[in-house]
């Protein structure tokens, strides 16, 4: 029996996986987060990035890469949960979509001022398209 | 008394329109099943974001975040009116805006955030602003809750409004949809009685429970605004079907109605016309 922890990974809208996982790494505020099993109790915020998870499903180990945006992270002795607004596989990403956003929210951010909640959505925008757009290219 | 021809036009057009409630009795019902299945696929979110804000709010001593304390006094507050784009729905849209104005009434001093097309109009004809309105369905739900949150807590950040109110319709059961108000911001802190029991100290939070909760906050905003959405979306369906089930009902009776009136009109000409003929004859043997 491999060393994992349940996890999951839910957006409002779906459970974006369900399984067993050896390790995941997160992209946090404060930089990358590993997760292991029995991780002491945790609890973080998560930039828009690219989520790894080492999962295990059918007894072979499998690697899973997701663009996600902003969202939380909570590890529990008995399980793993993150929470994003969106999280995209490879194969659903639309690089034309994740384009426009970033043209878009780079315009848009030109007029701000940095460290306002404006500022905040913007970048987060664009950080979630370039997540998507470095897991699609 | 009408004529047989005006009931059978009447009988026609009643059809009509008996069919068309039909068919959108149909469309509801199949609205309404989308609809709860959008609902119950953003619940294991909605729990695992309370459950993390439970966590949060027990580690945290006091937290100086704008949405936990009182808005600025004096200034005037921003009401969330939540109600369908379309009629036809029975009262369902009515009650979420009477309801609304009952709110206006008690405290005139406040700001209209419309949400839906039946909201918007009814904040117009209201006395206050309306600082900001959206179509229900106008794309994607989730963008849309982002936005109205974003506006909603920029305003509530600089002062424009004391404090987020939400007006919108519940859905307790299919049969019943019951207009509420709740206060969204600020978050009155719900700390678990067993606060102390907890796992007080053994959580970690990275960088700290008040960078986190800083962050988890604006996305409980958003959220609870998007599941409201969702549950009037729900709620609209539902009252929907039933108004168009109670039309096609009414519309039914009335066809029987008519139809027999029609048969009697009809038999009452027959008669007429055979006593003239026999009274022509008579006066022929005659």
């Amino acid at each position: 029996m491999a060393n994992t922890i349940p996890f999951k990974l839910i957006t409002p809208t779906a459970i974006a996986y369900e399984g067993d996982a050896e390790l995941v790494i997160a992209v946090g505020t404060e930089g990358e987060e590993g997760i292991l099993p029995s991780h002491a109790p945790f609890l973080t915020a998560l930039r828009p990035g690219i989520l790894r998870a080492n999962v295990v499903e059918g007894g072979a180990s499998k690697r899973l890469e997701f663009a996600t945006s902003e969202g939380f992270l909570q590890a529990l002795p008995d399980r793993l949960t993150v929470l994003v607004d969106a999280a995209l596989r490879r194969e659903e990403i639309d690089a034309d979509t994740a384009k426009a956003d970033l043209a878009g929210a780079e315009e848009r951010i030109k007029s701000l001022t940095p460290q306002t909640a404006e500022y905040a959505r913007e970048q987060a925008i664009v950080d979630f398209a370039n997540a998507r757009l470095t897991l699609n290219g | 008394m009408p004529s047989v021809k005006d009931l059978r036009d009447r009988i026609k057009s009643l059809k009509n329109t008996q069919q068309i409630t039909k068919a959108m009795k149909q469309v509801a019902a199949a609205k309404i099943r989308r609809a709860e299945i959008a609902q119950r696929q953003a619940r294991p979110y909605a729990e695992a974001l309370s459950a993390m804000l439970r966590d949060l709010m027990n580690a945290v001593g006091t937290v100086d975040h704008p949405f936990l304390k009182p808005g600025r006094e004096g200034a005037p507050k921003g009401v969330i009116l939540m109600t369908a784009d379309k009629g036809l729905a029975g009262a369902f849209n009515s009650n979420v805006i009477r309801l609304g104005e009952a709110v206006a009434r008690e405290d005139k001093n406040l700001v209209w955030y419309a949400v839906g097309n039946k909201a918007r109009n009814a904040a117009k004809r209201m006395t206050q602003t309306t600082a900001f309105d959206v179509s229900l369905s106008a794309g994607p739900k989730i963008e849309t809750a982002r936005r109205i949150a974003a506006r909603v807590s920029d305003d509530f950040r600089a002062g424009t409004i004391s404090e987020i109110v939400l007006v919108s319709s519940k859905l307790v059961s299919m049969s019943i949809q019951r207009p509420e108000s709740r206060r969204l911001v600020p978050i009155v802190a719900e700390k678990s009685v067993d606060a102390g029991n907890g796992p007080r100290g053994a959580v970690e939070f990275s960088p700290s429970p008040e960078a986190v909760l800083t962050r988890l906050l604006p996305k409980y905003l958003e959220f609870t605004i998007f599941s409201a959405m969702l549950e009037t979306d729900a709620s609209f369906f539902a009252a929907q079907l039933i108004a168009m089930n109670n039309a096609t009902d009414n519309a039914g009776k009335l066809i029987d109605e008519l139809t027999l009136q029609m048969n009697k009109a009809r038999q009452t000409a027959i008669t007429s016309e055979m006593l003239e003929i026999v009274g022509g004859a008579e006066a022929i043997v005659g």
